[in-house]
Order: structure tokens, then sequence, then C-alpha cells
């Protein structure tokens, strides 16, 4: 069998392994045995326990559980309706202001917890009923939602960034950075649109006559709103500050994070009892044990697939293929973008990385600003079925929504992340300005 | 079976809660360093504790993370199984994992025991010998194999009906709460 043989077998094998319902952790282990024990025999087994510790045990690494564990402490307290309710109070005379009012909670929510189904559950649980309630589309609030809670892994710190870091050896500070605008862009486009859909569609048009007979919050109640949601901001601040001067690694950053939220939050939510602090520190070692295992499952995985020469052969098939290098971009991110419907973003990074830098590098494309690209298009594949783990969020936090219509309200979002990704491409600043001016060319 | 279970069971909940301490604590120990450097000490053994402490909780949490569903799997084809086929194919698959999980623990443990022997140290400034690292491997995913004895015993017992296998997100109360 030659190396792109087996490696065709491979892709088959894991495939249908993955989706059995097998914990994926456990699942790539035993494709990663069986192969090295197929083709290698018992020998190839050997020092497997010593590379799935030694991917665990590298000091970038530590910034995971970390921001997971920042990610529980907000997320088991009343912050995401706070954040809610003080956009909300600055928000209501707005088209659309409430959806908008969404899509803003969850860039910020996002930004404190790193994780998107945590965005979408924690912002979308106080929203959409809100939304639905006061006459907002039912596919415009879950759509929002949906869309919003992706912003999870784009704004920083973002788990699927350190992961890009740590498997492309490229600067964790620098994908953070390259992450902001984009994010702060995509929050902006998100907003126009449901400011257009209330204002210009039909059911948009009662809402809007609705919103002019709410209550007008005064100067001070939107303030007193906006009281508890200053110390998250000034937690944002002090990580992107932190990385901007360089103070600290990520994985510091993050154990100071962690820290302060934890101060934060035992101080103002009274999260200091057994029963309010175990929901938060369990959800918060079974999170990062999930991640970490996945980790250490996919360095055997890439183990793997080196040992028997797959990688190299496929990079060098993708290397000496005369393709125009936007194409080759083209289909890079269709395959990314298939394998995100399925898999979870931290394994498909994990597994493909190693086929795919080289590749890329060698069609010079920068190593930071592809970790965006492939950052938003993992997103999309965080809204679309069959996994689409955001979708199943939706399902639980507004179950008198077909899924249909969350569907539905998911697409134009879809729509509008692809193109800003051609818009990534044709302008690569946008990625690649902040980090640049910040760290150096 | 049931006490067996429940025996179990608290045992993944109370190496969660150890977890739990590890997690906190390497978050303390990597303040300090920072600290520390802030008034212009060097750092010696911090970064060293907190990764073990790190791999530790990963390991240690991997039981309870099974038994509240935490591990997470993409399930497209065993759930349209029907009723009687699909409780087949959840068995298989526990024993699966459970395999992998018991090759893991048992890797891990050789490793181990060979690190107490040969005296296996980092090569950092501080050099702490790595078995007490090492070793959190096989009590965690051995554990964690036992964890799917539980799960299996479940699902093969004819009285319980419904979904034994419990999915991503359902909290457990535990013992503490």
């Amino acid at each position: 069998m030659s190396e792109l043989e087996i490696g065709g077998l491979i892709l088959i094998v894991t495939t249908l392994v993955l989706i059995s319902g097998l914990p994926i952790a456990f699942g790539l282990t035993a494709v990663s045995v069986g192969f090295l024990w197929t083709f290698e025999g018992v020998s190839g087994l050997n020092g497997l326990a010593r590379t799935f510790l030694d991917e665990l045990s590298g000091f970038a690494l530590l910034a995971l559980p970390m921001f997971v564990l920042l990610g529980a402490l907000i997320g088991a307290t009343r912050a995401g309706t706070d954040i809610y309710e003080a956009l909300h109070r600055w928000l209501v005379r707005v088209p659309g202001g409430l959806a908008i009012a969404n899509i803003g909670a969850c860039g910020l929510f996002a930004a404190l917890s790193g994780s998107s189904p945590a965005t979408a559950a924690a912002i979308g649980r106080v929203g959409v009923p809100e939304m639905l309630r006061r006459g907002t589309p039912a596919h415009l609030a879950t759509g929002a939602i949906c869309a919003g809670g992706t912003l999870g892994i784009l704004i920083p710190p973002s788990v699927t960034m350190i992961l890009y870091g740590v498997a492309t050896d490229t600067s964790i500070g620098r994908l953070f950075i390259g992450g902001v605008l984009p994010g702060i862009l995509l929050v902006i486009i998100f907003s126009v649109y449901a400011w257009a859909v209330s204002k210009w569609s039909a059911a948009g048009a009662a809402t809007v006559a609705r919103v002019a007979e709410e209550r007008v919050y005064t100067l001070g109640e939107k303030l007193r709103a906006s009281l508890p949601v200053l110390p998250l901001f000034g937690i944002i601040a002090m990580i992107v500050y932190a990385m901007y001067g360089g103070i600290a690694t990520p994985s510091e950053i993050a154990a100071i994070a962690a820290f302060l939220a934890f101060i934060y939050v035992a101080a103002y939510y009274r999260v200091v009892t057994r029963a309010r602090l175990w929901p938060v520190f369990s959800a918060a070692v079974r999170e990062s044990c999930m991640i970490l295992l996945i980790i250490a499952a996919s360095a055997l995985f890439s183990y793997m697939m080196s040992l028997l020469y797959v990688t190299q052969s496929v990079a060098d098939l993708f290397v000496s293929v005369e393709m125009n290098r936007w194409v080759m971009l083209a289909v890079v991110n269709v395959f990314l973008l298939v394998g995100g419907c399925f898999l979870p973003p931290v394994a498909l990074i994990l597994m493909t990385m190693p086929i795919l830098q080289p590749v890329l590098e060698a069609q010079g494309f920068d190593m930071i600003w592809f970790g965006v690209l492939m950052t938003i298009n993992l997103e999309i594949g965080l809204i679309t079925p069959p996994v689409g783990l955001n979708l199943y969020v939706l399902r639980s936090v507004a179950p008198e929504v077909p899924l249909s219509t969350v569907l539905l309200g998911s697409i134009p979002f879809v729509i509008m992340m692809i193109l800003f990704m051609v818009l990534m491409c044709v302008f690569p600043g946008i990625a690649l300005w902040l980090p640049n001016m910040m760290f150096g060319a | 079976m049931q006490s067996f279970t429940n025996a179990v069971n608290r045992l993944s909940q109370a190496l969660a809660v150890v977890a739990s301490v590890m997690l906190s604590a390497a978050v303390l120990v990597l303040c300090y360093m920072v600290a520390r450097r802030y008034f212009g000490y060097s750092s010696y053994w911090e970064i060293e504790v907190s990764i073990y402490l790190t791999v530790g909780a990963t390991f240690l949490a991997s039981p309870f993370t099974l038994q509240t569903g935490g591990h997470v799997a993409v399930d497209l084809w065993t759930r349209l199984l029907p009723g009687r086929a699909q409780r087949m194919g959840q068995i298989a698959l526990a024993l699966c994992g459970m395999a992998v999980c018991l090759y893991l623990a048992w890797i891990g443990l050789e490793l181990t025991l060979d690190a107490f022997a040969t005296g296996e140290r980092t090569n950092s400034m501080w050099k702490p010998p790595r078995w007490p690292m090492f070793a959190t491997m096989p009590i965690g995913l051995g554990l964690t194999a036992v964890q799917y004895v539980c799960q299996i015993a479940a699902l093969a017992a004819p009285d319980t009906a419904g979904e034994p296998v419990r999915h991503a997100g359902r909290e457990q109360p535990g013992v503490l709460s």
C-alpha cells in the first residue's frame, strides 16, 4: 500500500469511528493505535504514553484550563443577564435594537467565556424569550443568538486560537489580537443586518411600532445597569493590555484573568458557598479534561500519520499540484467547512494543521491571517447541521421555535460570514493590521 | 451492582473535587509567579508545579467527565438504530471506550513504573521527579475504564428503560451540592 492509499484508508476509518458516538478522545486513540499496530507492528506502539503525556505538559497549553475556568466563573453567574440588560437599556429605541443588544452581548460575553455554545446558552437563555415576547421575528431572534454565539472563538481569549497557535507554532498573542478587528466587524455587520430586517420587514415594522411605546430609560438607569458590567470590561481590557505590552505570556494572563474573575464573582455575585462553587469548578474541570484529552489523543494521531509517512506524502502531493493559490485556499476552506460540520474545532485543527501548514506556507499565505480565517470558517460549522452545537443550544433555550426556523434564521448569517471570509482574502489587513502594528511586522 | 456503581460514582466525584483544587492551585501558583517577577525575582519551581497540577487535574477529572457525559462525542448513526439494536450499539461503544481507557492506563502505568525505577527527572533547574505526574494517567484513565463498566452494567440491565447513557450538558448533582 502506498502512503497515499493508507492516508485514504485513515480518512475513511477515522470518519466512521468519530461519528459512531465513541468519545472523540478515545476514538482518535483507537484509530492511531490500530493503524500503528497494523502497519508497524508492536514496535510501532513504543513511546505512545510519552507522546500522550508530553503533549499535555507544554507551558502554552496551560492557558486553556485557565481560560475555561474563567468562562465557567462567568457562565455560572448572572453576568450574562447583566451584560444583556445594560445593552438593552442603551439600545431600546433603535430599530432591531433588541437583536443588536443580543449580538453585542454575545460579543462581550464571548470575549470572556471563549466558548461558543456557552455564549449562545448564556445570552440566549435571557435574550430569545425576551425578543420573542417583544415581537422580534423568530428567525432573526434565533439567528442573532446562533451567529452571535460563534464569536466566542474569534474574540480573544479563544480556546480555538490557543490550539491553533500550539499546533502551528505561531504566536498566540498575535492570533488573539488578529481576531479583535474581524470580531468587532462581524458584530457590526450582524447588527446592521438586524437593523435592516427590523426596519424593512413587515413583522419588523410591528416591532418598531411597539418599541415606540416602550419606556425610555433615564441616563441614571442606564448607568446603574452598566455598573456591574464594568469590571468584566476591566478584565478584557487587562487581557488585551497585557498581551499588547508583552508583560506576560498567555498562560500567565489566563491565570490572572481567572483569579480576578473569581474575586469579582465571589464579591459581587456571592459565589462563595460550596453549593455555588461546585457547579463552577465541576464544569471547569469537566470541560478542560474533555478538551485536553482530545489534544493528547490528536498528538497520537499526528504521530501515527507522520510515522506512516502520510502527513509528508499528502503535503507533498498538495505542494506538487499546479494550482492557483486562491483555488487551493478555496479547496482547503471547503474541506475545513465540511469537516467543521462534523467535528468540534479542537479536533479538526489538531488533525489537519500538520498537513495543511507546509502546503499553505509553500503558497506564501500568512499563518496568523489563516488562523483568523480558519476560526471564522469553523464558526460556520457551529451553526450548520448535523453537529452545529449552537443549534442544539438554541433548541434547549427556545424549544417553542421549530428547528426549521432556527436553521432558516442562521442562513443569512452563514452567508455574511462567507462573504466576510472573501473580504479577508481581498484585504488581509483586516486580520493583520492590528497585530503587525502592535508587535511589528 | 447498584452499590458498586454508587461507590464508583462517589469516587469519581471525589477525584473531580481533587482536580478542582489542583486547577485552582495552578492558577494561584501562576499568579504568584507573575507577582514575584514584578518585584524582580525569577521563577524556579512555579512553571513545573503548575504544569504537574494541570496535567493531574486533567486525568483525575476524566472518570467524572465520563460519568456526567462530558466527553464530547458525535453520535450520527447509532441513534438512528431501533431500540434494541441501539442499546447493543451503545454497549459495543462502551466496550470500545473501556478497552481504550484500559490500554492508555496500562501504558501509563508502565511509564510511571519505569520513571520511578530510573529516577527520571525534568531537565530544569528544579529537577523534580517525573513519576508523580505520570502516575495520574493510569489512576484517572483506569477509573474511567471502571466507570465504563458501570455504564455497561446499566445498559445491560433489563429494567433500565429509556436512555441510560447520559448526554453532554446535563449536570449531575455532586457530592458537595
